[in-house]
């Protein structure tokens, strides 16, 4: 049995020319990874509950007005300022996959990470979790679902990423590139979403990376974000 | 019974292979699955190791192929097909969301009846006595029964059903609802016909286009099939052509598919005809483009003034001729018309316009161009026709003067999907039987006699003949079960065999045992196609494991063919006086709710709208300008009226429509339809009356006036962006 236990760089390219803002990422991740749907109230008291979020922002005035998408969920910062924060070691590192992971189990609710997090995309259960019966049969049995008092964030799907790990062991074989997909990747319709290993050359995201239009967010913080994103483009005719 | 193992009855599994799957295909009744205890579990169902059935959405009718995910029984995620040529392994909000339409908690759980019409008390009812109800009805009726259904109602069961109002003498059921309505279903295939002379819908290869023109088509949000266009956009924007390609988008309000534009033009409603019109005769004027292009530009440029046309765009005629440059020189242009112009009096004419661009730029049938949907090679599978407005229209008219006496209506809610001005509640109440077979209870259940729940897409059969055909292709998509029925529900296809039995004429016309019967006689008929097969057995199991049938190549009918002539559009008009009310209203279909079919999934109500950010809630999108003007801020609860009705909605403060629109989503307001969506915003179809486009294809939908007036009262947005606003002269990173 190969052993797969290499490390990896799980790596996200958002491109923002093909984002649409569909919101087709965020109903895949609410239905693979279990998470709840915040009320009509909550949200107004701004407690919604999305893994990945699409921020909307204008730009310039009407008729010359853009509107652009910008897809945030948690970037999995090598440095990431969550970490050093949690008195339990809740947030915490992988060396495996290099990314950061939230063990809920033993979070206490301190929030820290939370408060210490500047691409608030950490989540807090202020309440437990509720889902009408039968909607919990939809249920994904490989995620958790988190109990109140207890801080969530996006894994990069790391049960798909352990499910192909496992399979590729067993039929003792590498992970192939695009085997895993976490939720949202896999359902963008335009593609805006490339994930991959960057410790593999071979990987679509190393292949495509540096990019002539690529940034991180917040990238003067020093966090080292797992996360490239590349910026929007705009076609000018008659000039 | 045979012996029937619960293997047999999901069929193929992504995993089997064909021969396997033969074993279990050879018997007659073989649908039935007989429940076994976990000791003696099936052989492929291992704990923990998920099981993947093909099978094809229905949140819309573009009929995307899916692969859903069974752990141990239960349905747990919903992916796009990857061998689909439609989605290309890709799936949208609406369609991930179909899980909460399976597993809803406000489903209906078996036939019930219903006393007295709109108290919402049901009496459950065997199954038996409901087959027999309808059985009596339909046989006292005579042809005085008639059925109404959605466009996203089986393929096969539009099949059936047409079959049945044939050998009863009653008329071709009514395929119309409130997706199809406002997307101009019949208006586009009415504009082609007269064209192309095919009445079907037309597909646009963005993926090899260069130019794009979008007259209000939001085909990134709602318009006719989002996931695919969605596709072909990725692609678009891929540079196939080394340059990022030009998409210009003509709407009064931004959609999405105007935030992803490089040019948004905020065209004054009703004017997008004029300015495809002036287009044309910018090409044809100052020869622009290929002298081909030239030729078939003056041959079909009309009468237009282009400085009105400009005007209407908020621009000069200059800018206008460098888009009609952009257009005439690009290798591969593309002109798309939209729902708006769809709904506009002069609908047929001014879908044509624009159609005519296409016929211009010389590329259709080819990359990059336009095709139209083709026909499958077996008669029997027709695209199912959409009915006009104007036939919805009649059949309620016969409605109020009691001609009806039994209605049936599947997959469409007509009580919500149409204009209260057209009375149909009392439509409704005047049928002396209504029976309802959605699997909730919706706006028309609430009016029915009797409720027959069919069994959700997830757990029963079907195939949906695909339109638009992406990529030139004629297309079906299968539709298994994928789970075991939640509840005792009997599915429509075999309650209406079941029922037709005793009706001779029409148990003539449909012989079949049950609806996987028909199916299979239909699907078999098939050729080989793009995965092949020896016999019909290998062919069904095939079509089964791969989500469908469709061929390797692009057959010589999805290029159209066309003799150019001029094309006259007249004026639009609009409803309202001007005077009294001084704004156009712009209606839209929400990417997430839709039609409002989207309403009872928490997935789709709780996450945000992409533009507004607003979730749970209906809002009234208005420009800044404009509010300040009216005094109005975020929140403010405002009532909108029309000539016909009025809604009351909060101001979202919206930058990117014309000061002199509003615009409403769809989509909310529901007085029934589940906890999720009942009692929640407003449904603006309140403000639309009932006149048609000047060839009766499609409500005018898209010419009401509105007036606005502020009320003192005010209303938390639930929106998921912050309320504080970003600095004046902050330029973006991105």
């Amino acid at each position: 049995m190969a052993e797969n236990n290499t490390t990896h760089k799980w790596t996200m390219i958002v491109d923002l020319d093909k984002c649409t803002g569909c919101q087709a990422c965020v109903v895949a991740c609410h239905a693979e990874n279990n998470v709840p749907i915040a009320s009509e109230d909550q949200v107004i008291a701004g407690r919604g509950l999305h893994w990945i979020r699409i921020e909307r922002y204008w730009e310039g005035e009407y008729p010359d007005v853009k509107a652009k998408f910008l897809p945030v969920f948690c970037q999995q910062c090598n440095e990431a300022p969550c970490e050093p924060v949690c008195p339990v070691y809740a947030s915490h590192h992988s060396e495996q996959e290099n990314i950061n992971i939230q063990t809920y189990n033993r979070c206490v609710g301190t929030r820290y990470c939370g408060n210490n997090c500047p691409y608030r995309v950490r989540l807090f259960n202020y309440y437990p979790p509720k889902w009408d019966e039968p909607l919990e049969q939809q249920f994904n049995p490989d995620v958790t679902v988190r109990g109140p008092g207890v801080m969530e964030k996006c894994t990069f799907c790391i049960q798909r990423i352990r499910r192909v790990r496992e399979v590729a062991n067993a039929e003792d074989r590498p992970i192939e590139d695009g085997e895993i997909q976490p939720a949202c990747a896999q359902a963008c319709p335009t593609t805006a979403l490339v994930f991959g290993d960057k410790y593999d050359e071979e990987s679509l995201v190393s292949k495509m990376l540096p990019h002539e239009r690529q940034f991180k967010l917040l990238e003067s913080l020093g966090t080292e974000p797992a996360v490239y994103y590349l910026k929007g483009g705009e076609t000018h005719v008659g000039e | 019974m045979p012996n029937v193992t619960r293997r047999n009855f999901l069929k193929v599994g992504a995993a089997g292979t064909a021969a396997a799957v033969l074993a279990g295909c050879s018997q007659e009744g073989e649908r039935w699955v007989t429940l076994e205890p976990y000791v003696t579990a099936p052989e492929e169902q291992l704990a923990g190791i998920p099981n993947w059935y093909a099978s094809t959405c229905r949140q819309c009718p573009a009929g995307c192929g899916i692969i859903v995910k069974i752990m141990n029984g239960r349905a747990t995620k919903i992916e796009g097909n990857p061998e689909h040529p439609a989605n290309r392994g890709k799936l949208c909000a609406r369609g991930q969301a179909g899980l909460q339409l399976l597993y809803n908690p406000d489903r209906v759980t078996g036939a019930v009846q219903q006393s007295e019409r709109g108290e919402r008390k049901y009496k459950p009812i065997h199954w038996n006595e409901a087959i027999n109800t309808l059985y009596e009805r339909v046989k006292t009726a005579g042809p005085a029964v008639a059925v109404w259904t959605g466009s996203s109602t089986s393929a096969h069961l539009s099949d059936l059903f047409t079959r049945f109002t044939a050998a009863i003498e009653a008329p071709p059921p009514i395929r119309y609802d409130l997706y199809s309505g406002l997307n101009g279903y019949a208006v586009l295939a009415a504009a082609n016909q007269s064209l192309f002379e095919r009445a079907v819908l037309p597909a646009y290869d963005l993926s090899h286009a260069d130019a794009i023109f979008s007259f209000g088509a939001d085909f990134l949000g709602t318009w006719l099939s989002s996931t695919s266009y969605g596709v072909e956009f990725g692609n678009f924007r891929s540079q196939p052509y080394g340059k990022r390609g030009f998409l210009a988008q003509f709407e009064p309000k931004m959609s999405i598919t105007g935030a992803k534009a490089d040019r948004w033009i905020p065209v004054r409603p009703g004017a997008e005809a004029l300015v495809a019109q002036a287009l044309v005769k910018i090409i044809a004027e100052e020869g622009l483009g290929s002298p081909e292009r030239v030729e078939r530009a003056k041959a079909l440029a009309g009468e237009v003034n282009i400085e009105d046309a400009a005007a209407a765009c908020e621009m000069s005629p200059e800018e206008l001729v460098v888009l009609a440059k952009a257009f005439a020189a690009a290798d591969h242009p593309l002109a798309i018309p939209g729902s708006s112009v769809t709904g506009q009096p002069n609908a047929l004419a001014a879908t044509a316009a624009i159609q005519a661009l296409n016929v211009i730029a010389g590329t259709t049938g080819q990359p990059g161009g336009m095709t139209l949907t083709p026909d499958l090679p077996v008669a029997d599978l027709k695209i199912p026709p959409v009915s006009t407005f104007a036939d919805a229209q009649q059949l309620i008219e016969r409605m109020k003067a009691g001609e009806i006496k039994v209605l049936l209506v599947h997959g469409a809610n007509p009580a919500y999907d149409l204009p209260p001005e057209t009375g149909i509640i009392d439509a409704l109440n005047a049928v002396e039987d209504v029976f309802s077979f959605n699997p909730m209870v919706d706006e028309t259940a609430a009016h029915a006699t009797f409720i027959l729940p069919d069994r959700v897409y997830l757990e029963g059969w079907g195939y949906e003949v695909v339109q638009p055909g992406f990529q030139g292709l004629p297309m079906i998509s299968s539709q298994q079960p994928v789970v075991p029925p939640l509840y005792d529900i009997h599915s429509t296809g075999d309650v209406l065999l079941a029922a037709v039995k005793g009706i001779p004429k029409a148990a003539e016309a449909l012989p079949w045992a049950d609806e996987v019967e028909f199916i299979k006689e239909m699907i078999t008929q098939l050729p080989e196609g793009a995965l092949g097969g020896e016999d019909n057995e290998v062919r069904w199991a095939r079509y089964l494991q791969h989500g469908g049938w469709w061929p390797e190549t692009m057959p010589a009918e999805a290029a159209p063919q066309t003799t150019a002539e001029p094309i006259e559009v007249s004026a639009t008009t609009y409803q309202g006086d001007e005077e009294e009310f001084p704004y156009f209203l712009h209606l839209y279909l929400p990417v997430l709710l839709s039609d409002g079919s989207g309403a009872n999934a928490p997935w789709l109500q709780g996450s945000p709208d992409p533009l507004t950010t607003i979730s749970w809630q209906s809002w009234v999108e208005i420009n800044p300008v404009t509010a300040k003007k009216l005094d109005l801020d975020n929140g403010t609860l405002v009532k909108i009226e029309s000539p016909y009705g009025e809604v009351e909605v909060p101001v979202f403060i919206f930058p990117a429509i014309r000061p002199d629109t509003i615009a409403l989503p769809l989509g909310q307001g529901h007085s029934d339809y589940g906890r999720y969506a009942r009692k929640r915003g407003s449904h603006p179809l309140k403000l639309i009356g009932v006149q048609t486009d000047e060839s009766g294809n499609n409500l005018a939908w898209a010419n009401v006036r509105v007036k606005i007036s502020k009320t003192d009262e005010k209303k938390a947005l639930a929106r998921l962006e912050s309320s504080i606003p970003v600095e004046e002269g902050d330029h973006l990173p991105f």
